[in-house]
C-alpha cells in the first residue's frame, strides 16, 4: 500500500511537473503573442504584469451597453485580464475617484470620461500617472496632454430636430441660421426650444464657455433662444427625448454621438452639423497614479488608443474614431472631410481650467443667465 | 422598574442608533463649515458657503418654493388620506382588498419614474393631452407649473399618510365608534367626531412627515420642474454639485444644513402636541371586536371619489411608463401601432449588470428589509416605556436623516465607509448600501413601529411584571408579539421603500451593489430612457408580486 501510494505520488509530480511545463510554454507563447506590432519590446513587461494583476477597474461616463463590444474584445485580446466596468455621471466619477484616493482606497485604474475639464483638473491636481502610450503617435495634436491625458473619442455636437414638424428649410446650416430662425418665425418656436442648463450641466458649460470663445455673435443666439423661452434639460437624453416626442422642436448643444445612435432607431428624430464651425468633444482617459493595477490600466489605455479598439469604437459604439489612420465614415477625419476647417476640437489643454476657476465661471453663468433675460 | 434606562442592551442601541446618525450628519455640518472637500488638506474653515447660498437669490426662491409644495402637499395629503383610511378600515365600502393593494402603489413606484410618467401621459403632447386638444382644443393643465407639481406631490403622498392613520385605526376597538352611532350619528359625524380623534397621534406624525418629505421631494421637482425653471432646496442642493464645475461639497452640505435646521424645529413642535400621548392608549386588557360602519347610500359617493384619485395617481403616470415601454418613440404625430417593439426589455435582460441589480433589489427589499425591521423594533423596544431623557433623545433623533436629501446622505455613507477604518472591506457589498437605506428610512420605519406600541396598555406589561416576568421576558411574551402584526406590515412598507429608493445608492454603486433604483439615476443620465422604462415597469411589477404574495400567505395589512 505504502509503495503504491509514493508511486502515484510521484507519478502525479511528474505530470503535474510536465503540465507547468507545458502551460510555461504556452504562456509565454502567449505573451509573445499579445505585444501588438509596432510597439516595444519590453511591452511584454505590462501584458504580463496586466496578467498577474488580472483585471483593470475602469470608471466611465460611457453607458456600459455601448461599450460592451470593446470591453468583449479587450477580453478576447488579452486572456485573464478581466474589466470592472462602472458606468456613472461625471459628478459622481469625480466624487468618488477623489474621494476614494484620499482614504487610500481601492479606486479605477483607468478613468474615461467625457467632462473632458474635470479630466484635466484631476491630472493636474496629480492623480494621473504619467505613461507615454506607444499609440499616442497616431493621435491628433490637439489629442493628448502632457502624456497623461489622452483623447479616445471624436463626437461633433449637434443641432436636433423633429422631422415631423421641422420643415426642411427652417433646419439651420450655421449658427447665424438658427439665431434667425428664432427671431424670424417666433410664434412656431415658442417654448419649443431646448438646450443644456449650464448652471446643471458641466458639459454644457463647456460647449457653451467653447462656443463663447469661437463665435463673437453667441451672445446674440443666448439671447434669441432665451426670447423664445428656452427650455434648459440637464441631460442630452432628455433633450433629445422631448424632440423627439414634439414637447420640443429643435436642440442646440446635443451630444452628436447619443443623438445619432437614436436617430437609427427614432424616425422623428433629425442631426444635423453647422459649417460655420463645429464643436467636437472627447472623451478623455488616463491611467490613476494610485492604480491598484497599473500595467492592467496601461494595456486598456492602449487598447482604447489602438486601432483595433477605435475600429471598434467608431463601428459598434458609435463614438466616432479619433485616430489620423482611420478614415471611414465614422471617423475625425472622415467627418473632417465634409465640414473641413469647421470642425473644432475642443483641446485637451489647460485651458480647459480657466472654466473651473470660480470667480471666472459665476461671471460667466451670470452673463449667460442675464443674456437668457432670466435675472 | 429595575431594568432601568442604562441596561447594556439598552444603552448598546441607543449608542449604535445615535452613532449611525450623528456620524453622517457631523460630517456634513463639519462640511459646510469648511471651503473646500475635508479630504483637501488644503481645506480652512469659514462661513463662506453660508454666505454664498444666502447671496444668491436662487437658494431664497427655491426656500419658498419648497414651503409651498411642502405645505401644499399636507394640505393635500393629511384629510384624503385620514378619509381613504377611514373608509378602508371602518366601513363596508365594496372592493376594499382591490383598493388596499391600490393605495400603496405610488409609494413603490420611484417619483423620478412617476414623474416621466406624467409628462409621457399629461405633458404638453402627452398622449392624455394630445386626446383632451382634440375635446376641448386646448390642453387645460400645465404639469410644469408650480401647483401642479405641489398637487401631484400630494396626490402621491396620500398613501403615506393612509398608513399611518389606518395602523392607528387597525389597533383601535370599535366600541367607541359604536357609542356613537347608537347615539345617533352618522358615519361623517362618527368619523370626524369620534375616529379622527383618537388617530390624532398617528396624524400628527404623518403631517410632519409628509411635510419632510416635501422638503426632501426630489425627482417630481427635478423632471417636473426643469422645463419652467422651478427649484426646490433639493434640485437647487443638485444644481451646486455642478454650479462652480467641481462638485461643491461645502455648498451642499450648507444647503443640507439649512434643510434640517428648518425641519428640526418641526420635530419640536410635534413632540410638544404629542406631550400627551398616553390619552390615546386603546388597546387595553380587555375585548373588544371591531364592527364595520355601514355606509348605504354613501358607499358609490365614496367609491367614486377614491376611484378618481386612484386613476389620476397611478392609472395615468404608469400607463404613460408602460406605454413608454413598449414603444420605440412618441409624441404629436405619431400612430403607436406603428412603433411597438420589446425591444427595451430585451435590452435589460442582455445586460448583466442590469440584471444583478434586479436580484440585489429583491434581496435588499426581502432580506434587508427584515433586518431593517428588526433594528427598528429593537429601537422601538429601547425607548419603550422610558420617560427619562434616553427615549426622549431617540424620539427626536429618529426623525433627523429623513430631513437629509437622500443624494447627500449617500455620499456621506460613502465617505464614512472611505475613511472610518475597518470598514473600507465593506463599501464593495451591498451592505452599504443596506445601512445607507435603514438610516435613511429610520424616520419612517420607526413611525409604524411606535404607533403600534403606543397603543398597547401598560397594564398588559405590568400584569406580566407583576407574576414575576423579567423585562426581557415582557418584552419577549408580550409586548412584541401584540405588535406582529405591526411589524408584518413595516416588513412589507419597508420592502417596498427599499424596491423603490433611488437617491441614496447613487454614490455607493460599483460592481456587486447594483440597486434597480441607482441603476435607473445611471441609464436616465446616460440616455437609455428606453431602458429606464422598461427596467421602471419590471420593478413596479416584482413589487407588486411581491405584494400579493406577502398577502396572499397572510402578511395582512390590518387585523
Amino acid at each position: 500500500m505504502l509503495i503504491a501510494n509514493m508511486k502515484e505520488g510521484y507519478t502525479m509530480r511528474l505530470l503535474s511537473l510536465r503540465f507547468a511545463l507545458l502551460a510555461c510554454a504556452v504562456f509565454s507563447f502567449a505573451v509573445q503573442a499579445q505585444v501588438p506590432s509596432g510597439y516595444p519590446a519590453d511591452y511584454a513587461k505590462i501584458v504580463e504584469g496586466a496578467k498577474k494583476e488580472g483585471k483593470v477597474v475602469v470608471y466611465s461616463t460611457t453607458d456600459a451597453k455601448l461599450v460592451q463590444p470593446l470591453i468583449k474584445d479587450f477580453e478576447a485580446a488579452f486572456p485573464g485580464v478581466k474589466v470592472e466596468y462602472a458606468d456613472m455621471n461625471s459628478t459622481e466619477l469625480y466624487s468618488r475617484f477623489t474621494s476614494e484616493n484620499a482614504a487610500n482606497a481601492a479606486s479605477a485604474d483607468a478613468v474615461w470620461s467625457s467632462a473632458m475639464d474635470l479630466q484635466i483638473k484631476l491630472a493636474s491636481d496629480g492623480l494621473a500617472a504619467v505613461y507615454k502610450s506607444p499609440e499616442s503617435a497616431a493621435l491628433p495634436e490637439w489629442a493628448r496632454w502632457k502624456d497623461m491625458v489622452y483623447a479616445t473619442t471624436f463626437e461633433p455636437i449637434a443641432i436636433i430636430y423633429n422631422k415631423r414638424l421641422v420643415p426642411a428649410e427652417d433646419v439651420p446650416k450655421t449658427h447665424a441660421d438658427f439665431t434667425k430662425l428664432l427671431t424670424t418665425k417666433a410664434d412656431k418656436y415658442q417654448k419649443k426650444v431646448t438646450t443644456y442648463d449650464a448652471e446643471k450641466s458641466g458639459v454644457g458649460f463647456m460647449l457653451a464657455n467653447q462656443d463663447a470663445k469661437l463665435d463673437p455673435a453667441f451672445w446674440d443666439l443666448v439671447k434669441a433662444m432665451g426670447a423664445r423661452g428656452v427650455n434648459q434639460q440637464s441631460s442630452t437624453a432628455t433633450m433629445i427625448e422631448r424632440v423627439s416626442s414634439g414637447e420640443n422642436l429643435i436642440g442646440y448643444n446635443i451630444l452628436g454621438s447619443y443623438a445619432l445612435t437614436r436617430a437609427k432607431k427614432d424616425s422623428g428624430i433629425g442631426v444635423v452639423f453647422t459649417t460655420d464651425y463645429n464643436l467636437v468633444l472627447s472623451r478623455l482617459a488616463f491611467v490613476s497614479k494610485n492604480a491598484k493595477n497599473p500595467n492592467a490600466g496601461r494595456l486598456w489605455l492602449d487598447y482604447l488608443l489602438s486601432k483595433r479598439g477605435q475600429t471598434i469604437t467608431a463601428e459598434q459604439a458609435e463614438l466616432f474614431s479619433v485616430r489620423t489612420d482611420i478614415t471611414g465614415k465614422d471617423s475625425g477625419v472622415g467627418f473632417s472631410k465634409e465640414l473641413g476647417n469647421a470642425v473644432k476640437p475642443i483641446p485637451v489643454s489647460a485651458d480647459l481650467l480657466s472654466g473651473l476657476n470660480e470667480a471666472k465661471r459665476l461671471d460667466f453663468l451670470k452673463q449667460w443667465q442675464v443674456a437668457l433675460g432670466r435675472k | 422598574m429595575k431594568t432601568g434606562a442604562f441596561s447594556l442592551p439598552r444603552t448598546s442601541v441607543v449608542a449604535i442608533t445615535a452613532l449611525v446618525i450623528f456620524l453622517p450628519l457631523g460630517l456634513i455640518f463639519w462640511q459646510s463649515l469648511l471651503n473646500a472637500p475635508f479630504f483637501n488638506p488644503a481645506h480652512r474653515y469659514g462661513l463662506s458657503a453660508y454666505a454664498f447660498i444666502f447671496e444668491d437669490p436662487d437658494f431664497w426662491s427655491a426656500f419658498g418654493n419648497s414651503i409651498l409644495i411642502a405645505t401644499g402637499m399636507v394640505l393635500i395629503a393629511l384629510p384624503l388620506g385620514a378619509a381613504l383610511a377611514f373608509l378602508l378600515t371602518r366601513t363596508d365600502l365594496p372592493a376594499q382588498r382591490w383598493i388596499e393593494v391600490m393605495v400603496l402603489i405610488p409609494v413603490f413606484v420611484s417619483p423620478m419614474v412617476l414623474a416621466f410618467g406624467y409628462v409621457v401621459a399629461m405633458g404638453p403632447v402627452g398622449f392624455y393631452s394630445v386626446w383632451a386638444r382634440s375635446l376641448f382644443e386646448d390642453v387645460p393643465w400645465n404639469i410644469y407649473s408650480l401647483p401642479s407639481i405641489a398637487v401631484i406631490a400630494g396626490l402621491t403622498h396620500v398613501p403615506h399618510v393612509y398608513l399611518y392613520s389606518s395602523a392607528a385605526l387597525k389597533s383601535l376597538g370599535s366600541d367607541v365608534e359604536e357609542a356613537a352611532r347608537v347615539a345617533g350619528a352618522n358615519p361623517i359625524r362618527v368619523a370626524i367626531d369620534v375616529s379622527l380623534p383618537m388617530t390624532m397621534p398617528a396624524l400628527l406624525y404623518a403631517a410632519v412627515l409628509v411635510f419632510f418629505l416635501g422638503f426632501e421631494l426630489f425627482g417630481l421637482p427635478l423632471v417636473l420642474g426643469d422645463p419652467e425653471g422651478h427649484l426646490v432646496l433639493s434640485t437647487y442642493l443638485f444644481k451646486l454639485t455642478n454650479k462652480l464645475g467641481t462638485p461643491s461639497y461645502h455648498l451642499m452640505a450648507a444647503v443640507a444644513v439649512c434643510i434640517v435646521a428648518v425641519t428640526f424645529p418641526l420635530v419640536l413642535l410635534q413632540r410638544w402636541l404629542m406631550r400627551t400621548a398616553g390619552k390615546y392608549v386603546s388597546v387595553k386588557g380587555k375585548a373588544t371586536r371591531q364592527k364595520l360602519l355601514p355606509l348605504g347610500g354613501w358607499k358609490w359617493v365614496a367609491l367614486g371619489l377614491v376611484a378618481l384619485w386612484l386613476i389620476f395617481t397611478i392609472v395615468v403616470p404608469i400607463s404613460g411608463i408602460a406605454l413608454r415601454a413598449f414603444v420605440e418613440q412618441w409624441g404629436e404625430g405619431i400612430k403607436l401601432s406603428e412603433v411597438l417593439t420589446l425591444d427595451n426589455f430585451r435590452g435589460v435582460f442582455e445586460s448583466s449588470e442590469q440584471v444583478r441589480a434586479i436580484i440585489n433589489t429583491l434581496l435588499i427589499g426581502v432580506v434587508g428589509g427584515a433586518l431593517a425591521v428588526a433594528c427598528y423594533m429593537a429601537i422601538g423596544l429601547a425607548g419603550h416605556r422610558q420617560r427619562g431623557g434616553v427615549a426622549r433623545i431617540l424620539d427626536y433623533i429618529v426623525l433627523i436623516p429623513r430631513a437629509i436629501p437622500g443624494l447627500l446622505a449617500g455620499l456621506a455613507f460613502l465617505w464614512i465607509f472611505l475613511f472610518v477604518p475597518g470598514l473600507k472591506e465593506l463599501r464593495n457589498s451591498i451592505f452599504s448600501v443596506w445601512l445607507a437605506y435603514t438610516v435613511v428610512w429610520l424616520a419612517y420605519g420607526m413611525r409604524l413601529i411606535s404607533s403600534a406600541l403606543l397603543q398597547i396598555g401598560p397594564e398588559l406589561e405590568e400584569s406580566a411584571r407583576t407574576v414575576g416576568a423579567s423585562g426581557a421576558r415582557v418584552l419577549k411574551d408580550v409586548t412584541v408579539p401584540l405588535i406582529r402584526f405591526g411589524l408584518l406590515a413595516s416588513w412589507l412598507l419597508v420592502f417596498m421603500i427599499f424596491e423603490r429608493e433611488y437617491s441614496t445608492g447613487v454614490y455607493l454603486l460599483t460592481q456587486g451593489t447594483e440597486v434597480i433604483g441607482s441603476m435607473l439615476v445611471s441609464l436616465w443620465g446616460a440616455g437609455a430612457i428606453d431602458q429606464v422604462a422598461a427596467l421602471s415597469l419590471i420593478n413596479i411589477a416584482l413589487v407588486a408580486v411581491g405584494l400579493a404574495v406577502a398577502l396572499r400567505f397572510g402578511v395582512r395589512l390590518h387585523e
